[in-house]
């Protein structure tokens, strides 16, 4: 019906269907230096769910890992509970993604190309140089734009990009997130192994030190008392006389 | 000194009333004796007259006829008639003396306060021998004067005399016209006095003479007795004081120089010894003190330590903290500070900015203070020390520097957070939980049959369209807009829609909310939407009839949308919540509740929903502004719970016209809208060992024992602290305070700003008094009182208020009557002597005043909210507005705007005549006297100047008088655009307008059942005492 101004006004007597609530596909979208692991920009849809918090957290430990300067490919998939973490690393900056199992890769996969692609165009200059966290916050208005693009796979828009068949991601490579973030961890303690072992070597080398010299000492202690009480007698003999 | 010549030179006015205390002299014999109050400040007066040339005789004498004015009292002036009689001034002067020895020390500094005093008392003595009563006169207006003076005793002066004066005392009863004629006098009686002081100097001798007996300088005592009055102190003062010095002068020259020169240097040594202020209970309520120069920052502690951070930031209530706990029990004031964290820097003193990402900012790793200038280097730049805790802490690698010889950074000219007390650092990923939020805005709009009516909705959307284009954030602002009657409409904003797309939901029991995004939208994507929305807004209710206000199912719907960002919430609302939840009922308008033990209940939110809202606001960084434009009650109390505790703020226009009040709405809108704001905020603030911040005040919500959140906070929002000593005894020589804000600024970054101050550790409670901040003491009192009457009566709220200065007072005066033997002066110290002034102006102000009658339940509480936020001086101008005349400024071309002067807040200032303003900060009154010239009142109202004022709007005309004073209005607006002065016209006489807008609010009025600055004071001394 219209309102006297014209607009269309239109009553809601019930609860949103379904799919209309939760056909959040992407969950979350974050861009960040892979150098040092210092966030650039975000989207605006990380919720309050502490669920969702948890996996911010996974994702920033990815980070973290990727500055520890392993080498890592430049496109990849890891799974992580019922969602995945899709990603691209290009020009040291890696755009990161969130999605649904059952969201198509290859939408993901495109979603990120765009995102990496206008970021490069505004952005690209000043990544080196960006000294504060969320330096190119004001990105999050194209990712807020580009991500309801995606938002829905059945979209005319996006079943036709699926099909298109010029875009690979077969060849991308799928892991789970406990073994990406589980490399990092094992290099971590064999590291701190190895450091252990350096500073307990040292410790063991002080103490042989250490042995020897008691060692010695109980070996000639016997022999110099015995020479010292008697030079002691001929000085005092000597002394006397 | 300083402070006080100000002072006495006001009192030269005073000291009429002094005078009428002169005519104590006799009183200052008995009268200061018995009677504390008359005695006092004119005894100081007096000292200082020794300098002074003969003159000086003649201006006591007016302060003679002061002292006469000031017989009001009835007690001083029987005296003083009998004073007329030589004997009891004799009798007098014995005591007086006395009271003058102790009173010159502290004041005479300021030779001024003596004259006046003494001249009072000459003028009595005088007055009993011809002459001297002449001069008493003069200042009295009643150049007849001689007979003036004594003329209280006198006859035929005696009435004029008693006009004029009583102008200052009686004032309060009555004849504003009297004050006017008044003032005036009291110039020429100066005059006078100077030509009569030849007689003078005789009574005096003679005066010496008796007061001899009790002591050498007697004479010069006997004149401080007289003044007595607590004139002295006033800044007013000075002028007197120069008069009474002039006075001294005399005496000097007459009968006993030399002592008198002895007195004078007693005096002054005296007075340099000790500061104390001391007033006599007589009363010249013209030299009384009058904050009429506004607030004035403390400066001893920035001179004390340069590298504090502003008072606009960070204000103590004294900046000697006590040493021990039995000391701060002795101070009987608050203990704390006033904060306002982001208070306004004028051009080139804003806060630095620091970005410390590199090396992760610097802080103490156990009390996690930020590094600032008071930390100290050591171990040649390899540690530092923290100023609060003390703990040795590392400094990084990539912060080092090398100390100089002195043990100083060789780079510290480079580095701001080692030189100013203000800084601001950016945060790095740790400070953030998420990425910092965009600015938000989402506007909550009652569209009910009241709201359409009023035209709030016009201006309202007129408003928000013009201040597209200024919201902070640019490019990423995000707005939205629900609107609500007895269903709630949300509007979709997508910005590929050509016309917003309205929803309605009307089941309220079950909200949800329509669409998941595009409700709140990016302003620069949807820019033609949302400008499309607000042009159409006005008309589509247009001829909405539903007269139901969904208010509480609306902010759930709100708190929804916004729940994902957080932000700023505006809600218009219009008429009394009625459906769902959250429904108000119309309670305040029971009379029989005051006075009874559920009277505090009616200024408490009746329903849980609202605090419970509030926290959960809190919690997702929602930050409400209520605009209140009911015309009928609509329970502030509980709507400004939401604002409280989100750290929002209240608005409130009763019944709001779009025609009358929607200049104000508009203006003030706007500066909601568009002022610096900083999100998603917290704020805690550190101090040293041995001090504890023990409870805050303001709008905010506490998140833990001592972390404000603060959703939103802006330039104009302050918040206060107390402070309690843990320990028995503080061992370290200085404290430090340091406040961190932890905000979102609307470009996105996240920052930390830091002050730090430092102050210095006391033992003895004469300091404290003496680096006491008037105004930070008053702010917290403010609050601390307007948090009481939420829990007790409004009597009991105003009692304990009372009663704390009279303690306060008391301790103090333990310290010095004694030894200066004070009698029975009213002392106080030099930065408190605008305390009982602002004491009363705030047991008057909207919260706390009165009772059933005389403020409706909604103002008090919209008042209340307001003024828990209010940074110190907005505050003391609300307490104390300035009032200005203007007629004389408006006729003379060349008077400049800095050429007015503010007035004492007294009906004897109105002159028929007039033209005068009002300004509290939160609107302008304009006062048009019964006689003045038509010629004003044709430039500045045009043809309406003969029409009811209520209905007139000032505008400019075409007229050089009306463009003067828009443009001086103007001038004043643009001084603090916090609030928006609106303008209310009143013409002398009209009934209860006039009353209700200005006469109700001039606080040294005796007004409905509460006192008048004069015998509020006189209450006061009355009460410290007893048991003294």
């Amino acid at each position: 019906m219209l309102a006297s101004n014209g607009f269309v006004r239109e009553n809601w007597q019930r609860r949103l269907p379904f799919w209309a609530r939760s056909r959040e596909m992407v969950k979350l979208t974050m861009i960040a230096r892979v150098t040092d692991g210092l966030p650039l920009a975000e989207g605006l849809d990380a919720g309050r769910d502490p669920q969702d918090e948890f996996y911010k957290q996974q994702a920033k430990s990815i980070f973290k890992n990727f500055s520890k300067g392993q080498n890592e490919p430049s496109r990849m998939s890891i799974e992580t509970g019922p969602y995945i973490f899709h990603y691209i690393i290009e020009g040291r900056v890696c755009y990161l993604t969130m999605c649904d199992r059952s969201y198509p890769k290859k939408l993901a996969f495109q979603y990120l190309e765009e995102l990496k692609n206008e970021f490069q165009r505004v952005n690209g200059d000043q990544i080196e140089t960006a000294a504060r966290p969320y330096a190119f916050i004001k990105f999050d208005a194209f990712i807020q734009k580009t991500k309801k693009l995606y938002l829905d796979s059945r979209t005319q828009r996006n079943i036709s990009k699926l099909n298109d068949e010029l875009y690979e991601v077969q060849q991308i490579m799928t892991r789970n997130v406990q073994e990406v973030l589980g490399v990092g961890e094992k290099l971590d303690q064999v590291s701190e192994m190895s450091s252990r072992l350096t500073s307990e070597s040292r410790i063991y080398a002080d103490k042989a030190r250490d042995l020897n010299r008691q060692a010695l000492i109980r070996k000639w202690a016997p022999v110099a008392i015995v020479i010292a009480i008697v030079l002691l007698l001929f000085w005092v003999k000597n002394k006397i006389w | 000194m300083g402070t006080e010549n100000p002072g006495r030179q006001q009192f030269p006015p005073a000291r009429p009333v002094a005078t009428p205390f002169s005519v104590a002299p006799p009183q200052n014999m008995m009268p200061f004796s018995s009677s504390g109050p008359v005695v006092g400040s004119e005894a100081s007066g007096f000292r200082p007259i020794p300098p002074g040339a003969p003159q000086p005789m003649v201006p006591s004498s007016t302060h003679v006829v002061g002292s006469q004015a000031s017989g009001f009292r009835p007690s001083p002036i029987t005296r003083f008639s009998d004073p007329s009689v030589p004997s009891p001034p004799t009798a007098n002067v014995p005591p007086i003396a006395g009271q003058f020895q102790r009173f010159p020390a502290p004041h005479f500094p300021s030779t001024v306060q003596a004259p006046l005093s003494h001249a009072p008392p000459i003028g009595q003595p005088l007055a009993q021998p011809p002459a001297p009563p002449v001069s008493f006169r003069p200042r009295p207006q009643i150049p007849p004067v001689p007979m003036g003076s004594p003329p209280q005793t006198v006859n035929p002066a005696v009435p004029s005399l008693s006009a004029p004066y009583s102008s200052s005392d009686s004032m309060y009863q009555a004849p504003r016209p009297n004050f006017q004629s008044s003032f005036p006098g009291y110039v020429r009686m100066q005059s006078n006095a100077d030509s009569q002081a030849p007689p003078i100097p005789p009574p005096f001798p003679t005066h010496q003479g008796g007061y001899a007996s009790s002591a050498p300088p007697p004479s010069s005592y006997p004149y401080l007795a007289q003044p007595g009055g607590y004139v002295p102190h006033p800044p007013v003062a000075a002028p007197l004081g120069m008069q009474s010095r002039d006075q001294m002068q005399h005496f000097g020259s007459g009968p006993p120089s030399g002592s008198i020169q002895g007195l004078m240097e007693d005096f002054s040594s005296l007075s340099i010894a000790s500061v104390p202020g001391s007033i006599d209970p007589g009363i010249d309520s013209k030299s009384l003190p009058r904050p009429l120069e506004g607030d004035v920052e403390p400066k001893l502690l920035a001179e004390m330590y340069p590298m504090n951070c502003d008072p606009r930031y960070l204000r103590l209530t004294t900046s000697a903290i006590p040493s021990s706990q039995s000391l701060s029990s002795r101070w009987h004031l608050p203990l704390g500070a006033i904060i306002c964290p982001l208070a306004e820097a004028p051009d080139g003193e804003e806060v630095p900015v620091v970005n410390f990402t590199s090396t992760g900012i610097i802080r103490c790793r156990r009390c996690r203070t930020y590094v600032n200038p008071f930390v100290t280097f050591t171990d040649s730049g390899r540690k530092w020390r923290c100023n609060i805790c003390s703990l040795l802490n590392d400094v990084p690698g990539e912060y080092f520097a090398h100390l100089d010889a002195s043990g100083i950074r060789i780079d510290l000219d480079q580095r701001p957070e080692l030189t100013k007390g203000s800084v601001e650092f950016v945060a790095p990923t740790e400070y953030m939980m998420r990425p910092p939020m965009p600015p938000v805005y989402f506007f909550l709009i009652d569209v009910s049959i009241s709201a359409v009516r009023s035209g709030m909705i016009e201006i309202v959307a007129q408003t928000i369209r013009s201040c597209l284009d200024e919201l902070p954030g640019f490019p990423r602002t995000q707005i939205g807009f629900a609107t609500f009657d007895s269903a709630i409409h949300f509007y979709n904003m997508k910005s590929s829609l050509t016309q917003p797309q309205m929803m309605v939901v009307s089941d309220l029991d079950d909200i949800f909310v329509p669409l998941p995004d595009d409700l709140l939208v990016n302003l620069s994507e949807s820019r033609s939407v949302v400008e499309a929305f607000l042009d159409s807004l006005p008309s589509m209710f247009n001829d909405n009839a539903n007269v139901e206000s969904a208010f509480g199912p609306a902010l759930k719907a709100a708190f929804m949308v916004m729940n994902q960002l957080g932000g700023k919430l505006l809600i218009f609302q219009n008429t009394l919540p009625s459906l769902g939840v959250g429904r108000l009922k119309l309670r305040g308008d029971d009379l029989r509740v005051y006075g009874t033990d559920k009277e505090n209940m009616l200024r408490l939110p009746e329903d849980p929903f609202y605090k419970q809202m509030a926290a959960e606001l809190t919690k997702y960084q929602i930050s409400v502004n209520v605009y209140a434009l009911s015309d009928k009650y609509t329970d502030i109390a509980s709507l400004g719970t939401l604002a409280k505790y989100t750290g929002g703020q209240v608005y409130y226009y009763p019944s709001f016209q779009s025609a009358i009040h929607g200049e104000k709405l508009r203006n003030e809108l706007t500066r909601d809208l568009t002022r610096e704001t900083a999100w998603e905020a917290v704020m805690r603030i550190r101090c040293g060992k041995g001090v504890r911040f023990s409870s805050y005040h303001g709008n905010f919500m506490l998140r833990s024992t001592d972390l404000m959140a603060l959703p939103a906070v802006d330039c104009d929002k302050a918040y206060a602290a107390q402070l309690s000593l843990e320990d028995t005894l503080l061992t370290t020589p200085t404290v430090y305070f340091q406040v961190a804000l932890l905000y979102t600024a609307s470009c996105g970054e996240r920052r930390i700003r830091v002050h730090t101050a430092a102050a210095p550790v006391v033992a003895d409670l004469g300091e404290m008094y003496r680096q006491a901040d008037c105004g930070a003491i008053v702010s917290l009192f403010s609050r601390l009182a307007i948090e009481k009457t939420l829990s007790h009566k409004l009597e009991d709220a105003r009692n304990s208020l009372q009663l704390r200065i009279v303690k306060a007072l008391k301790e103090y005066r333990n310290l010095y009557a004694v030894q200066h033997r004070l009698g029975g002066r009213m002392i106080y110290p030099e930065s408190l002597k605008f305390l009982p002034l602002y004491g009363l102006a705030l047991c008057r102000s909207k919260p706390l005043r009165g009772g059933y009658a005389d403020a409706s339940l909604d103002e008090r509480c919209s008042a209340g909210y307001t003024m828990v936020a209010l940074p110190v001086k907005k505050l003391l101008k609300l307490l104390y507005p300035s009032f200005i005349r203007l007629d004389e400024y408006l006729l003379k071309a060349s008077a400049q705007v800095d050429d007015l002067k503010r007035l004492p807040l007294a009906a004897e200032n109105l002159d028929a005549r007039g033209l005068y303003l009002y300004d509290d900060g939160f609107r302008f009154v304009i006062w048009f006297g019964r006689a003045l010239s038509p010629d004003i009142a044709m430039n500045l109202l045009g043809a309406d100047f003969a029409a009811e004022l209520l209905k007139v709007n000032l505008k400019e005309r075409d007229k050089e008088m009306s463009r003067k004073l828009m443009s001086t209005l103007e001038k004043f607006r643009e001084s603090d655009r916090s609030y928006y002065q609106q303008c209310h016209l009143v013409r002398q006489g009209e009934q209860p307008i006039e009353g209700f807008l200005l006469l109700s609010n001039l606080v040294e009025d005796q007004m409905g059942g509460s006192n008048g600055y004069v015998d509020w004071l006189l209450q006061i001394h009355r009460q410290v005492q007893q048991n003294a």
